[in-house]
């Protein structure tokens, strides 16, 4: 790719506060992290003249040109594939994987090239990927359409691992790891992807680590990606009951904020995990054992996990049997509630 | 609001074209999905096409007569934003149910 044909910069990114629904929010991101970096791209099935099946990449082909934002066949071992060529001609792209779900045919590239590239070369080639893909359940969709892969690409070493849960994160959280020259997954709540919230664009927070999206004094419920909003609904029927829940939205599932989790739960003494993929060998299982190693002395009762079941995530008619839902969690935190030891 | 256009379908193993017999939806109608759209014949048989989709529909490809190439546009239907190419539904917002309710003596916290 000649860098002459390369769209110059037009415009200044994004000032203000919006308010915007999640996919506006990336939308946003990706074409002011396009505007601000005239080496990264934009790639995937339907990304652009469509716009993508999400509306996410909507307008970027007509601003930034078909050189920079390009559909690619329905191969995502290719797209991914041509991301790591990319990224060695020292590009920065940004693919995108339609659904989660249609990862799996491009995990040969992902765990043998993208993650070890760097490791490989003694830092000569890094992979500064930005892979993006549309994650988890909620939209009631075919099979293979939503999955809960952080069990995957947590486990990857060399992979970085963050989910948003509001518009405001998904902008910031989009627009850091298109800086990164780490590859980084981020997955996308594609159940939130209409939910709308405010966007202040000069203030991005703090966007390493965990966040409390809630405080509470009692217990804490440890969530990420769309499972956030579910939590907070969860925290709000449990005050209800006078139980007072903290929620921590991890975000990053890879490196896991360990520190966060041990402030939270050094003070309300419990926890319960929930997560959308299945319990065993689940991401739930790491969450639960960084915060035994840093609060043993303290907990007043065993993490609970709260997830999936050990199935495949089943298609839409089954899927609101298959999450985590209210009463769920709501048994979880009574568990660990009446817990007394033997 | 955003456009989605559809291509005629391969109709049967390996056709590679159909001709328009009739039209049964006309531009600016409302269409709802599988709802009867246009009677095409191949070398085949002849045959209804459902609608793959519901919305508006903006253009319509092929008079009663021409023949169109499987891959070719065939109709193009205008749909809102929130629901152009969507896989699976768009989750309503609604207060989740709950029947568990908390019990606990938390005094000693």
């Amino acid at each position: 790719m000649p860098e002459a044909t390369m769209t110059a910069n037009t415009g200044a990114v994004r000032t203000g506060t919006q308010e915007l629904s999640l996919n506006k929010a990336i939308n946003a991101a990706l074409a002011d992290a396009l505007e601000e970096n005239p080496r990264a791209l934009v790639l995937g099935e339907d990304v652009g003249r469509l716009g993508g099946v999400f509306r996410i990449t909507d307008g970027l082909q007509e601003r930034f040109g078909a050189e920079r934002v390009f559909d690619t066949p329905l191969a995502e071992s290719g797209i991914l594939g041509m991301s790591v060529g990319l990224a060695m001609a020292g590009y920065h792209p940004i693919p995108e994987v339609q659904f989660d779900g249609f990862t799996y045919p491009a995990v040969n590239q992902i765990v043998t090239q993208i993650a070890r590239m760097n490791f490989r070369t003694r830092g000569a080639l890094p992979m500064p990927i930005t892979l993006r893909m549309p994650s988890f359940g909620g939209i009631q969709s075919p099979e293979l359409h939503s999955e809960s892969l952080e069990w995957l690409f947590a486990h990857v070493a060399g992979l970085k691992v963050v989910s948003p849960s509001n518009p405001h994160q998904a902008y910031h959280l989009l627009r850091h790891a298109a800086t990164m020259p780490d590859p980084v997954v981020f997955m996308e709540p594609k159940s939130r992807y209409w939910q709308k919230g405010s966007v202040d664009f000069d203030t991005p927070g703090d966007l390493t680590g965990s966040v409390v999206a809630r405080e509470g004094r009692h217990l804490t419920l440890v969530a990420w990606g769309a499972m956030v909003s579910r939590c907070l609904q969860v925290a709000d029927m449990a005050a209800e009951d006078g139980v007072e829940v903290e929620v921590l939205d991890l975000r990053w599932l890879k490196p896991i904020d360990a520190e966060g989790l041990a402030r939270s739960v050094a003070r309300t003494r419990r926890a319960v995990v929930v997560h959308e993929a299945p319990k065993s060998a689940g991401l739930g299982a790491e969450v639960a054992q960084l915060i035994t190693e840093h609060c043993f002395g303290t907990l007043k009762a065993p993490v609970e996990r709260v997830t999936g079941f050990d199935v495949p995530f089943p298609s839409g008619s089954l899927e609101n049997e298959y999450l985590p839902n209210a009463d769920r969690i709501l048994f979880g935190i009574q568990r660990v509630l009446e817990y007394r030891r033997g | 609001m955003a456009e989605i256009s559809f291509p005629l379908p391969d109709l049967g193993e390996g056709l590679i074209e159909a001709t328009v017999l009739e039209w049964l939806v006309a531009e600016g109608d409302q269409v709802e999905r599988n709802q009867p759209m246009v009677e095409v014949e191949t070398t085949k048989s002849s045959l209804e096409l459902p609608s793959p989709q519901a919305g508006t529909v903006v253009r319509t490809h092929g008079e009663p007569g021409d023949t169109i190439n499987v891959g070719d546009p065939l109709i193009v239907f205008e749909v809102p934003d929130d629901t152009a190419g969507i896989v699976g539904t768009v989750p309503k917002d609604e207060a989740p149910k709950r029947r568990v309710r908390l019990s606990a003596n938390l005094d000693d916290d």
